[in-house]
Parts: structure tokens; sequence; C-alpha cells
């Protein structure tokens, strides 16, 4: 993110970006709620200026979008607290206002049934802002999460996230609003995760986030924005295969890397006989891979008709498909070798 | 064991150099004949190491596996006179034989699910790569989703079971019972999909017509013996649900098997009726891994072997015919016994075998089969005797339509056949029929 910044001739954003990442911490390693409450402020503070430009209209709605949604889930969140911890003063878990609290935070993060504004500002944000929202803007609500939950609650959220995830990015052509759905879908994947272990949602997320950040990346250097791009160009044949592995990954498929979470997360959700749930899991990542391999029919086949006249100019060198090529090739290796 | 599987690592740098199509097929036979020298015990698994071991239905198979890919990079010389990313495709060839050489002898239950789901992505890519149609989108679409929808639960029922015994080792499920019934279906569901079973069979025949030559060989050699593998395997801790519940599969797949055998009376294409001749002999596979004695065991063993050479060897000739002819439709490919009289001996005998006429493998593969079945059932015999008398039906049908009658006047030129050609047949040929002379190889398990 700071290599993109800084090529782009926008250094004053980079002020904002350290805040953004200094206000996840507060959030997260606070011992008041009013911390927290604090850090998630902040975060809002900051992240507006870097996904403002007022040169279009499109990303000036955007921004006023995201402040909107996000404020009101901070107002929720600040009021609950106040209720709960300061005026009710008892711990119980299952009355309305931990769900509300659950719910404000299940707001931020974009998960079911607060998703409809996700995919709306995703199509207004660049790769690298939408980098930024999928990955670094869930950590804070989710430790958040960690710390107060409704286990019935949120199973039921899991299920509404897997499934609007799944089915929600059929129709679509655009790649943003895709990897938004997707990203609603590992939400649920995730929300199960840190219900079981922080440090099982943080190898989960890390996992997850590097492989978003292969494909946003490449996204990004190809300049591609829809689906129907990704047949027009003339695409180097490793570039290719690097977003076949990327998608196939992400899906979840053996032999390569995004097995690892996904299978165990799956061991945890027997080990806690969740039998059903587990059966939910599966199929909604079958619908998942469904519109994955759509993407990328175009780098299956091939031969295709080819536009010769479009030539691809890479913005930045090509060391960073090579090295995130290496990367998905060679962790299918060290993942049947380290856990077994 | 790890050193078959490092010979087969050291070939991938192999693929990509210049001039190297002939070598590696070189050296996948070398890897054959090596591999045929193991020491053969056949009452336990041998070659035991950390992870891999060797029984002798792994052994049989993995020889298959082998053998075929082999034969796949001498089939597809095509490819590599076109130049047709035939380093990739070395490469996606040498993949799948690693992982089917995995699947077959790692001794953890959860790392076979792992290069089971492993072996479907370069045959994916074979399809939707190599293939020459624009069907072949929706044939891939069709292999995935069927495979996967089987194989989610296994792997559910996989982790089912490690939670429960706290193992994983293939060698001692034997010990456990864990008669559930719907751990049951989930765990076989994936193979009868893969097999495949009547009712789940349709990835099959879009698979097997629109896959490029070598795709359809590894399909119809291999990828259908994995769910009787499979099932041999996970069957064993299973048994009073098997007792109880079997004979729904039994009597799904030989009823079915009748019906496939009936429509291949009706396919236009030969590419299509060999893969639905396919499904017919899966279901008495099926049938009989499912009665659970021992000569159905025998049986499915010698008939997965058999029909794996066999119609591999049956897609090399409708290849052989299409390279020709650039049509796979019954009314072009007619007279040909007029321009290409040896290749008809080879269509002859590749078809004999596949009616199980003697002194095929096929022969003792049906006759233990139908031992089994019908020593199970008396009525199962009037099912198989109509599954066996279609199939030498649909085989004739498909050698006197190919062979005899009058030519199609729109031919141009080509040539008889090259010895390429004829030493693949050969191959594919030579193993099946002469295997019945020292059938104790693989029919004798304790």
């Amino acid at each position: 993110m700071f290599f993109f910044i800084l090529t782009n001739n926008n250094s004053n954003k980079m002020f904002f970006l350290f805040i953004l990442f200094f206000s996840t911490l507060i959030s997260i390693s606070s011992n008041s709620w009013f911390g927290c409450w604090i850090g998630l402020e902040i975060n809002l503070l900051s992240f507006i200026p870097l996904i403002s430009n007022s040169k279009n209209l499109l990303s000036v709605e955007t921004s006023l979008k995201y402040f909107l949604t996000q404020s009101l889930a901070s107002i929720n969140f600040l009021f609950m607290i106040l209720i709960k911890f300061s005026l009710l003063k008892n711990f119980d878990m299952n009355n309305i206002i931990s769900i509300m609290m659950n719910s404000s935070l299940l707001m931020k993060m974009g998960s079911a049934p607060f998703h409809f504004w996700f995919p709306n500002i995703v199509e207004g944000l660049s790769w690298m802002n939408n980098f930024m929202l999928m990955t670094w803007q869930k950590i804070s609500p989710m430790i958040l999460l960690s710390y107060y939950f409704n286990k019935n609650f949120l199973i039921f959220m899991i299920i509404m996230n897997l499934i609007i995830g799944s089915l929600g990015g059929l129709n679509q052509t655009s790649l943003r609003k895709l990897l938004a759905f997707s990203s609603i879908n590992n939400l649920g994947w995730m929300i199960f995760s840190i219900m079981i272990s922080e440090n099982l949602w943080l190898f989960y997320f890390l996992i997850y986030s590097m492989m978003i950040f292969m494909m946003i990346s490449l996204f990004f250097l190809m300049n591609m924005y829809f689906m129907n791009q990704l047949f027009i160009n003339n695409m180097n044949f490793f570039i290719k295969l690097n977003l076949l592995i990327n998608f196939l990954s992400l899906g979840g498929l053996p032999p390569f890397m995004g097995f690892m979470p996904k299978w165990i997360i799956i061991n945890f959700l027997l080990i806690n006989k969740f039998y059903f749930l587990t059966f939910i899991f599966m199929m909604t990542s079958l619908i998942i891979i469904y519109y994955y391999i759509r993407i990328i029919y175009s780098s299956f086949m091939f031969n295709y008709f080819k536009m010769k006249w479009v030539n691809l100019l890479m913005k930045n060198n090509m060391s960073l498909i090579n090295l995130s090529s290496f990367i998905s090739i060679s962790s299918m290796i060290l993942s049947t070798f380290i856990f077994m | 064991m790890m050193k078959f599987l490092f010979m087969m690592i050291f070939m991938i740098p192999l693929c990509f150099m210049k001039n190297m199509f002939w070598l590696v097929q070189m050296m996948l036979f070398f890897m054959m004949f090596l591999f045929m020298n193991l020491n053969l015990n056949i009452m336990c698994f041998f070659n035991m190491s950390y992870m891999f071991y060797c029984d002798i239905i792994s052994f049989g198979l993995i020889l298959l596996s082998i053998w075929i890919c082999s034969l796949m990079i001498m089939a597809s010389e095509s490819l590599f006179k076109l130049n047709f990313y035939f380093n990739f495709f070395l490469f996606n060839v040498i993949f799948l034989l690693i992982m089917l050489y995995l699947t077959f002898s790692v001794l953890n239950l959860l790392l076979f699910y792992f290069f089971f789901e492993a072996s479907l992505i370069p045959t994916l890519l074979l399809i939707i790569g190599w293939g020459y149609q624009p069907e072949r989108i929706q044939a891939g679409m069709y292999l995935l989703f069927y495979t996967l929808f089987g194989s989610l639960p296994l792997l559910m029922g996989i982790v089912y079971i490690f939670n429960d015994l706290n193992t994983m080792t293939i060698y001692f499920l034997k010990f456990f019972n864990m008669n559930m019934y719907l751990l049951y279906i989930s765990m076989i569901f994936a193979f009868l999909v893969k097999m495949p079973m009547y009712f789940v069979h349709l990835w099959l025949p879009k698979a097997h017509v629109e896959a490029p030559v070598s795709g359809s060989m590894i399909l119809a050699g291999i990828m259908l013996k994995l769910g009787g593998y499979g099932l041999l395997r996970v069957m064993i801790f299973l048994q009073e649900v098997n007792l109880k519940l079997n004979y729904i599969w039994i009597i799904i797949s030989l009823v079915g098997g009748l019906f496939i055998s009936m429509k291949c009376f009706c396919q236009v294409d030969m590419k299509s009726l060999i893969a639905y001749s396919s499904v017919a002999h899966m279901s008495m596979v099926i049938g009989g891994i499912m009665v659970m004695n021992y000569w159905g065991f025998i049986g499915s063993y010698i008939l997965m072997i058999s029909h794996g050479l066999c119609s591999s060897g049956m897609f090399c000739l409708a290849n052989i015919n299409y390279e020709r002819l650039h049509s796979r439709s019954l009314y072009i490919n007619s007279g040909m016994m007029n321009f290409m009289p040896s290749m008809s001996l080879w269509w002859f005998l590749l078809l004999s075998s596949n009616m199980a006429a003697p002194p095929s493998l096929n022969l003792l593969g049906e006759i233990s089969l139908i031992n089994s079945l019908v020593s199970w059932s008396n009525i199962s015999m009037i099912l198989l005797m109509m599954i066996s008398f279609f199939s030498a039906g649909y085989s004739l049908y498909l050698y006197s339509y190919i062979q005899h009658g009058k030519y199609f006047q729109g031919l141009y030129s080509f040539y008889v056949g090259s010895s390429r050609e004829y030493l693949l047949l050969f191959l594919h040929w030579f193993p099946l029929n002469m295997m019945i002379l020292k059938v104790d190889f693989i029919s004798i398990w304790f």
C-alpha cells in the first residue's frame, strides 16, 4: 500500500494511513469499552480522507455513504455500551442489548444482514482502497466481536453471511462486486473462527488477506474492473496461471494454499458438533467456486480470439507477480508437509 | 516408494526444456519397468515408510496409471507437431501422474482425500485447455461440480473419523466399527459419483467426449478407478451398515447399467458410445464391490484394470479416426476397412476385449462378477445377462458400423497408420490379453 501511494504522488495520504493502523491498535488493545469506541471512530475518521477523491461524483458519493453507515453503527455501538455497562451493569449475554452490540459491529464489518452498503461502496473505490476495506477494516470489529458475543445470534449471522455471499455474486459482472460478495462469504468463515479462538481467526485472516492481496494487485496492475475485460487483453501465460491458481486457491480447492484454513475450520466445526452448519459451509463454497471459475475461463482456455491490438502495459515491474506466483505454487508443497 | 516420487518430481524441469517430448515418455516407460520390480507381497502392506505404502490394489492401480500416462504422451503427438503448448501439457501429465501416484500410495486418509481432489485440477485443465469444442466449458463444469458435490461430504466424514478415532491411518481403520448411517452416506457418495453410478453419471459422457485424447484416456483409464479404490478402503470400518444398505447401490447400478447399455445403441458419436460403455462396465464394478464377498472384490479389481486398458485403447482408436476424418460421427466413419485394414484388426481386438471375449482379462472380471452377484441373489442373473449381452451387442455394432459398409464419399486423403499408433494400440492390447496367463498377481489377495 505504501509503494502504491508513493508512486501515485500522494504522500499526504501516508499520514492518514498511519493513523488508520494506529486506530486499530487503539481499538483492540484498550481495557475499556470506551477505548474501543474511540478506536473505531478514529478508524472512520482516517479512512475517509484515504477514499475521498473529489475528482468525480461517484467517489464523493461513495465516501459519503461509507461515512453515514459507519457512523451510524458507531453511534449504535456507543449507545449500547453505555446502556449495558453504565446503566444496567450486568454481563448477561442473552438479551437484546448484547444482540444490538453484536449487530452494530457486524454492520461495521459489512456482514449480512447489514451488508447492503458493502457492494455499493466497493464499486466506487479503487483497487487498493478496496484492499484496505476488505482486509484491514475487518480487524478491529472482529476482535471486538470476540470479546462479547452471543453464540446463537452469531451462528444465525454466519448462515446468512454464507448464503448471501454465495448467492449474491451469481448475477454480478463487476470484479469488485464479485470480490465483495466473496468477502461477505469469507466473513462467515471468519466469524466462526473467532468464536473458536482468536489464534484460529488470525490464521484464517492472514491467509485470506494474502490471497486477496495477490488477486487485487494482479487486477490493479492490469487495470481490470469488469469481467468482459478479462478476455480482451493479451495476457502473458504466467499471469494467466497466477490468476487461475489464486482463484482456485481462494475457493478452497486442494492442492492450493486456500484449502488449509478451510480444512482446519471444518475440523473445529466437527469437534463442536455443528454438523448441519458444516454442510451449509460446504455447499455455499461450491456456489462460490462456480462464479470464480466463470472469472477464470479466460485462463483455462488456451485458444480463444485474442485482440492483438490491445497491448498489456504493466504499471510497475513484474517482480510482484512472479513472487506471488511462486508463493501460490510452493505453498502447496509446504501445506502437505508442515501439518502432517 | 519415495524414489518414484522424486523421479517424477525431477521430470518436471525436463518438461520445459527444448525437444524433450519423447524423452519424457521414455522416462515414464523406464519408471514403469522400475516400479514393476518392487517386491509384491500379497497379504500385507509392503514398502512402508513414513507416509507411503503399497498394497496389492494400489500396486496394480499405480502400474496402470504410469502405463496410461506414458501412453497418453505417445497418443498426443499432434500437440507436439502443432506446437500447442506441449511443454505445459507435459507438465500437466506429470503433475497428474504425481497426484494419482500419491493418491494410491499414502497411508493417511486425509492425504488420500487431498490428492484425490488435487487430481481433478490437471484433468480440468486438460479438458478445457486442449479440448477442441465450445461444449468443453460445460463439460469441465459438470466434471468439477459433480465430483466436488460428492467429495465435500467425504471431507466432513474423514474429519469426523479423525475426531472420533484419533487416527487416520488406513491400516488401522480395520480395527474400528463406525456404524452410522449418515457417516456411511457421506463417505461413499463421493466414490459413487466418481465411479460413476447411474443417477450421478451425467458428467461422464460430457467429460469423456469433450476431452482431447489424452484427457479421455486418463479419465477412462484411472480416474474412474479412484472411486473403486476409495470404496475398497473406506468400506472396512462401516461393515454392518454396508450389509444393511448396500442393496440400494447394487440395484441402482445394475438396472442403470442395463439402461445405459441400451442407450449405447442410440449414440451417433463414437466417443460417446465408448463413454456410455464405460458407465455400463463400472456399474458392474460397483455391484461387485457392494456385494462384499471375495469373488466380488476380485472381479471388480480385475474389471477395473482391464476396463482401464480397454477403454483407453478404444479412445485412442477413436482419436486415430478423428485425426484423419475430423469427425467422430458414425455416419462419416464408415467403411474404414477399405482404407485402413490393419487398423481394423486393432478395432476388432480391442472391441472384442470390451465385450469380454476370451482370452481377455475382461472375461475373467465379468465371470467373477457374475459369480459373486448371482451368489448374492439369483434375480441379478437376469440383469447381468442383459448387460453382458448388450455389451457384446454395442461392441459389434460399433465395429461393424465403422469398418464395414460403404465409405463416406467426401474423404480426401490420409495415411494408413503410423507405427507410433500401432505401438500405442499394441501396448494397450498386450497386457490386456496376456495377463490372463498369470492372473494370480491380481486375483489372489490372501
